[in-house]
């Protein structure tokens, strides 16, 4: 098949029975040299059991699994290893053998059974050793160095294997951060050079940087399988984690991101509520409404403020601007028009300035208004006084209350804040 | 860094001296004291070597050595090196430094088979009938062992341990009982024999041991390899094409055939296997292919040494080896233990 000799991987509805026990069924996926896929998904997904069972580790129960298109298992052990690297998740090396001995273990699939590793093989274990940095540690016991030292070293051992394809389980778990990014990094490059990387993951995050491709496995099976944009979705992190998230684009890092929080945990409508705010001023308090299940709307906000990413990433509808210019009447019509129909307004700690005055102006329209104010209006008036006097005719009208953002943050995580909007 | 050896052909050379020195110790003192060159010329006359035929020995000295010392010493050397090397693999085969043949049933195996000859006084017929049943013991007892823990193709190590406790104490048992049966004069011959020694060993039972002892060593020699990876543990061994299984099923075979011959030549010998490897890993590392070989030299070594020391130190009498090795290695044992405990972790 021609489908099949171009995919250094096929996995055609592999299962795996144990038992009575199904731990994975119907797999199927085709993976080309090159590509770095992470399989995600959480704690007893059978991520383990896939990848030792993909290997020849474990025993798969239904399904066909061909390597550049030859099954697994007409292979032998040596030709398999010399086709694919295995790094298991724990190893526990026994007795004190050096991280070179630990690294010529690579270049057992290439030696007759007599044979004792050549030169060559020396030179291939200590370039790989060079290349995960660990070349100085050579002839050091795998006892005496730290986690990530030896972490690099048994990379270094599955390089060595000279495979192209090489599976990693969890090879960051128990690693600090910056050895945890070195692994990935040195896996992508290793995809750069045409090999086929399969990793265990269990930082989403850091997979969705570094990877090509990831494969979401729940309940033994694939919920979602592609790029990680389309795989990271606040859906399937509900449906495989039953985590409640916001997946966004991290500004300061330019990478996906997630933000996780417990669900609110309550069946009884919540009240809806539209949020005035703009310049980031609004954030927290989307997201502390959106936590305890509001239904949320916003505006006006501008274009590129942080505002609007928050409300783009948990998915609250949101009246956006043009940064820099003065709110127009359409935004303005559409910012009272969802005020009526929300059950109360909150006017944020706002800066005001010529662009976004018609939002204090609109707040009049609010049926039940909420004032948080942190900071006194004459310091946050950059209009010569309009806004201030604007502000002063709010207060005095009976629908509103005013509270600082600490009281606020503390009544919704009370639940009392119905009882302040009259409800 | 690792605290070992750097130069290891220096280390091969001296252990070879010392070995040399030992064995030539071995064969001057004892109860008839011999001049170590006497000694020499009694063995290079054995051994027809030229330019001897002037210097005078007496026969006296001849039959002392040639057909006394020097069986005993070649026994001790096999032995030590048998046990030494069995011991080691094991090890490593169990990936754990506390174990020895004795693990999988060899030594109880091999005490059934010793007790059994002599229940049935075939022992008095020659000096072959008691080896033989306990090498018949011992293998009886690897292989049930073996048998016990093997499913679907697979020995794992676990398994492989529990089956090698519970046959020891079976044949434990079985021996126990039929020593209840056994008038004194049997109890005495059972309890020389289990109370491991080199003394009356012939040269017949160097004919004996030899073969199976040198050869089961250097197949032992020649997996080291393969053992290197396998003590990594199942996964990783796996993971690079060594068919465990299988592996782990000869280096058994091959070390328990080892051990039960010697264990037949000598009854059964404690603390070699298990200190011998020992120290030599902390000397040389865990790589095979020179612990292997430096185990056979250490083992053959520490033997024939306790020998000679137990022959000396309460004349005219003679310590027996095994109490000997035990004496000097259940001490030396227990101070490795601390040391490992304050250091964290046993090596």
């Amino acid at each position: 098949m021609n489908a099949s000799s171009q995919s250094a991987l096929t996995v055609a509805n592999v299962g795996v029975t144990i038992g009575d026990k199904v731990i994975l069924r119907d797999i199927s996926l085709a993976v080309k040299p090159g590509e770095f896929v992470a399989i995600i998904g959480p704690n007893g997904a059978g991520k383990s059991t896939l990848l030792r069972g993909l290997r020849g580790l474990g025993a798969i129960s239904a399904g066909t699994v061909q390597v550049f298109g030859q099954s697994i298992h007409t292979m032998g052990d040596k030709q398999l290893a010399r086709t694919i690297a295995y790094m298991q998740q724990e190893v526990n090396i026994g007795f004190g053998f050096t991280a070179l001995e630990i690294v010529l273990a690579g270049r057992y699939p290439y030696l007759k059974w007599w044979q004792n590793e050549e030169n060559e093989d020396y030179e291939i274990a200590k370039k790989y050793m060079a290349f995960t940095g660990v070349e100085a540690l050579a002839d050091k016991s795998v006892r005496q160095v730290s986690g990530g030292e030896r972490q690099r070293i048994l990379l270094a051992k599955v390089l060595a294997q000279e495979t192209p394809l090489i599976f990693l389980d969890e090879p960051t778990a128990s690693l600090d951060l910056v050895y945890q990014e070195e692994i990935f990094r040195y896996c992508q490059l290793m995809c750069q050079e045409g090999k086929m990387v399969f990793i265990i993951a269990h930082d989403i995050k850091l997979a969705a940087k570094f990877c090509t491709r990831l494969i979401l496995l729940t309940g033994g099976t694939i919920l979602a399988d592609g790029k990680p944009e389309d795989v990271i979705t606040t859906e399937n992190l509900e449906k495989a984690y039953g985590l409640h998230s916001a997946v966004f684009i991290n500004k300061v890092t330019g990478n996906l991101d997630i933000h996780t929080y417990k669900a609110a945990g309550t069946t009884t409508r919540q009240p809806s509520v539209h949020v005035i705010g703009g310049g980031g001023s609004a954030g927290t308090i989307m997201r502390l409404l959106h936590e305890k299940a509001y239904t949320l709307s916003g505006g006006v906000f501008q274009q590129g403020d942080t505002d609007t990413d928050v409300a783009l990433a948990f998915g609250i509808q949101a009246i956006v601007g043009q940064p820099f210019c003065v709110i127009d009447k359409i935004q303005g019509r559409e910012n009272r028009e969802k005020m009526l129909a929300a059950d109360f307004t909150v006017l944020s700690n706002l800066y005001y300035g010529q662009q976004n005055l018609a939002n204090l102006e609109a707040a009049f329209a609010a049926p039940k208004l909420i004032i948080i104010e942190d900071t006194a209006i004459e310091e946050r008036d950059f209009t010569g006084g309009k806004a201030t006097k604007l502000y002063r005719d709010l207060l005095t009208l009976p629908q509103v209350t005013v509270l600082n953002s600490m009281q606020f943050a503390a009544q919704i995580a009370d639940g009392e804040f119905k009882q302040v909007c009259g409800q | 860094m690792t605290g070992r050896v750097k130069n290891k052909a220096a280390f091969f050379a001296g252990m070879t001296v010392l070995l040399l020195i030992v064995i030539l110790f071995s064969l001057a003192w004892g109860q008839v004291s011999v001049p170590i060159d006497a000694a020499m010329t009694v063995i290079g006359k054995q051994l027809h070597l030229p330019g001897l035929d002037g210097t005078g020995v007496t026969p006296e000295q001849t039959s002392v050595i040639w057909h006394i010392r020097m069986p005993r010493t070649l026994v001790g050397l096999l032995v030590g090196a048998a046990l030494s090397v069995s011991g080691a693999v094991m090890q490593g085969v169990f990936g754990n430094s506390l174990a020895d043949p004795g693990i999988i049933g060899v030594s109880s195996g091999a005490a059934l088979g010793a007790v059994i000859a002599i229940a049935l006084g075939v022992t008095a017929n020659g000096i072959f009938y008691m080896p033989v049943f306990a090498l018949t013991g011992a293998l009886l007892a690897v292989g049930l062992t073996v048998a016990l823990a093997m499913r679907d193709g697979k020995i794992p190590v676990m398994v492989l341990l529990l089956a090698g406790v519970a046959v020891s104490m079976l044949m434990g048992a079985l021996t126990s009982g039929i020593l209840t049966f056994m008038n004194e004069n049997r109890l005495r011959e059972f309890l020389f024999w289990v109370v491991g020694g080199l003394d009356y060993r012939r040269w017949e039972h160097v004919y004996l041991a030899a073969g199976p002892i040198i050869i089961g060593i250097l197949i032992l020699f020649l997996l080291a390899r393969h053992l290197n990876i396998m003590v990594l543990g199942d996964q990783e061994a796996r993971s690079v094409g060594v068919p465990v299984a299988f592996f782990r099923l000869i280096l058994l075979v091959i070390s328990a055939l080892t051990t039960a011959t010697a264990v037949c030549v000598s009854g059964t010998i404690g603390f070699v296997g298990l200190v011998v490897p020992h120290i030599m890993r902390l000397l040389l590392g865990p790589e095979h292919r020179t612990l292997l070989p430096a185990c056979a030299l250490a083992g053959g070594l520490f033997l024939v040494a306790c020998d000679t020391l137990g022959r000396l130190v309460i004349p005219p009498s003679e310590v027996r080896v095994g109490i000997m090795t035990a004496l000097l290695g259940a001490p030396y044992f227990l101070y490795l233990l601390r040391k490992s405990q304050k250091g964290g972790g046993l090596s």
